[in-house]
């Protein structure tokens, strides 16, 4: 009966029953709390364990003998991948910037327009945006790859950033239309009825106010473009303009055995998301709530 | 603007609308519904209530050309960048279409041969079995463990918020990464996992888990459950916010105890919320490719390729691009499949 802890139940409670309220929750306790670790250290071993290997100067001895808590830290494997994969770090940031500002720029106005005008196609549109999630982007990169080198886009920034915005436009109007119909209508109206166009009315009235939905859109864009792998592959052709995901994966393929610097490689691919979640982390529940729930 | 001056308005623009034009009646008196004032000022002005060809410009402006200009852009990136694409390696599949046709963009006419080709090889079949086998055991985990994850934060304990902090984590690394980390997890005979195990008392020799097909194809799904946990887990966790306690409450004067308030009240109210996250965890399993290429490269033998990574394989490794569109568009039809089955079974089931 305790374990529903809702305030308005627990207030009124009698004074005699306290205690054994009290012995019962104690148990209660620590049993959830030690599920919560087990979970805990179950999502973030791996990361954990993926730094601890990059930290050491000899790897391999940490895999063959593995110990939570490794001694004699360096930094040296970190250095190694900033000089391998520094580049391509950067080039991943260009293009998920690049792909976040291409989804804004697509996404705001027809999110806005769907959620502010009933027009009969709206279903349409929305119905249509949905489908896209669900073609796979293998079968894009093989049509792409045709079509972009016929456009000498190949192996370039401007083909990368159109191939991995298929990941993010659509999924982004999806995020910001569903942000904005948890909006109340009047809002728009009212902006209206003061004479504003419905640029203005967009720009200075509705986008302030959608600042959580827009935020989470252009984080699930930026992680979305972030963790493409599958173009930067396909359609790089050999060339020197590859995500980092792809010099990982390169990587990999040359220097198996050398941990160190691989696991090093996978901190640094994972520090530009974390320093993007945790600054949007603030409006990301609010939106995520509005934008999947409501969708 | 007052409440009855809005309604006034509404009724007058309805009329107008459906006096002069029927076409649009249904879409505009959806749209007066949800927004009474809309119209504005100028409605109100003297010798609206005949509707004047001016106004019935601009409502024409307002209602085709304003939206249009806001939605085109979408509609032009859909058309561009899925429609057209799409048709193309439609087209590509009933071509026979190799490296050397590259530089026409197309090839000569093959009829099915792509696909009678890819069908009759049992590469594919494998695929298939896999990616169907991949997507079934990996949303189910993903949803059934996110659900127990989710429920936990739903109490408070002392490191609750901690959690739920934390679970976000796996979200952070790009899948190639994680697919890295983990094939130093499974590793050969030493890795981590199998000297777990092995301490554990619960395997007395390692399992060559990279190496053969059957280990190798659950330690990809388990990684892909450990990547997709997050996003089930905040989804369903905010599901379980939105549930109101009133209805615990409820249950609990009535003495239900906790397995009954879970069955009877938690699942059928989180059910809408279940089936958002079912569907866009088929979506995204189906298209796996990222942990396969890096943790087994589809082998040994082609034993554990999906049919993303068999798709790629034969356009990319083998140059054979037209066994490769029609190898991508048996997943298009595959994952539509599935997609359909697993909500069918959702219903009935509640």
């Amino acid at each position: 009966m305790v374990q529903v802890a809702q305030p308005q139940a627990s207030s009124y409670r009698r004074p005699g029953r306290v205690r054994s309220r009290l012995v019962r929750r104690v148990p209660r306790e620590i049993l959830l709390n030690a599920v919560g670790i087990l979970v805990i250290g179950t999502l973030i071993f791996p990361v954990y364990w993926a730094l601890c290997v990059a930290l050491q100067s000899d790897p391999d001895a940490l895999i063959k003998a593995p110990s939570l808590f490794p001694v004699h830290l360096v930094l040296s494997n970190f250095q190694t991948a900033l000089n391998t994969e520094g580049g391509n770090i950067l080039t991943s940031l260009i293009i998920s910037v690049a792909v976040v500002a291409l989804g804004l720029l697509v996404g705001v106005p027809a999110a806005y327009a769907l959620r502010r005008f009933r027009v009969r196609y709206t279903g349409a549109v929305i119905g249509s945006l949905l489908v896209t999630q669900m073609v796979p982007s293998i079968a894009l990169s093989i049509a792409f790859y045709s079509l972009f080198k016929d456009a000498h886009l190949l192996n370039s920034y401007v083909g990368l950033i159109l191939a991995d915005s298929t990941y993010a436009v659509p999924l982004m109007v999806l995020l910001l239309r569903a942000f904005l119909e948890s909006l109340p209508g009047e809002l728009m109206e009212s902006a209206r009825v003061d004479g504003c166009s419905e640029l203005r009315c967009l720009i200075s009235v509705v986008v302030p106010v959608a600042i959580p939905g827009i935020v989470t859109a252009s984080l699930f864009g930026f992680l979305g473009a972030w963790g493409d792998f599958l173009f930067g592959l396909t359609l790089n052709s050999g060339g020197k303009v590859q995500p980092v995901t792809l010099g990982l994966f390169k990587f990999v393929g040359t220097y198996s055995t050398s941990w160190g610097p691989l696991m090093a490689t996978v901190i640094l691919a994972a520090i530009p998301a974390a320093i993007v979640l945790s600054v949007g982390q603030r409006w990301i529940r609010g939106g995520l709530r509005a934008g999947a729930l409501k969708g | 603007m007052s409440v009855r001056d809005r309604g006034g308005v509404r009724s007058l623009d309805r009329a107008g609308v459906e006096g002069d034009d029927p076409s649009s009646v249904g879409a505009s008196t959806k749209a007066n519904r949800r927004w009474p004032g809309r119209g504005g000022r100028e409605r109100l002005a003297p010798g609206a209530v005949p509707a004047p060809a001016g106004a019935r410009r601009q409502r024409l402006s307002r209602r085709i050309i304003v939206p249009g200009l806001f939605i085109a852009p979408v509609v032009v990136y859909a058309v561009v960048f899925f429609a057209y694409p799409l048709v193309f390696g439609f087209m590509m599949s009933f071509e026979k279409f190799g490296f050397s046709q590259l530089v026409h963009g197309s090839g000569p006419f093959f009829g099915i041969g792509n696909y009678r080709a890819a069908l009759s090889d049992p590469v594919t079949i494998t695929a298939i079995r896999n990616t169907v086998i991949f997507t079934v055991a990996s949303v189910s985990l993903q949803v059934g463990i996110g659900l127990a994850v989710a429920v936990l934060l739903n109490r408070p304990f002392l490191l609750s918020n901690l959690l739920r902090r934390l679970v976000l984590i796996p979200w952070l690394i790009p899948l190639l990464a994680t697919g890295t980390v983990f094939t130093l997890l499974f590793g050969d005979q030493d890795g981590f996992i199998n000297m777990l195990l092995q301490h554990l008392g619960l395997i007395s020799s390692p399992i060559a888990w990279l190496i053969d097909a059957r280990p190798a194809i659950i330690a990809i799904i388990i990684v892909n459950i450990w990547a997709g946990l997050p996003f089930n887990v905040i989804v369903l966790y905010s599901g379980l916010q939105d549930i109101d306690g009133i209805f615990y409450e409820a249950a609990v004067i009535d003495g239900a105890g906790p397995w009954q308030r879970f069955r009877k009240i938690t699942l059928p109210m989180l059910r809408p919320v279940m089936l958002i996250v079912v569907m866009l965890g088929i979506i995204a399993t189906v298209k796996v490719f990222d942990l396969v290429i890096v943790m087994t490269n589809g082998g040994p033998n082609n034993t554990t390729q999906l049919l993303s990574t068999w798709a790629y394989t034969q356009a990319f490794t083998n140059f054979n691009f037209g066994e490769g569109a029609a190898i991508g568009n048996i997943l298009l039809v595959v994952s539509a499949i599935i997609a359909v089955f697993y909500l069918r079974s959702l219903r009935k089931e509640a």
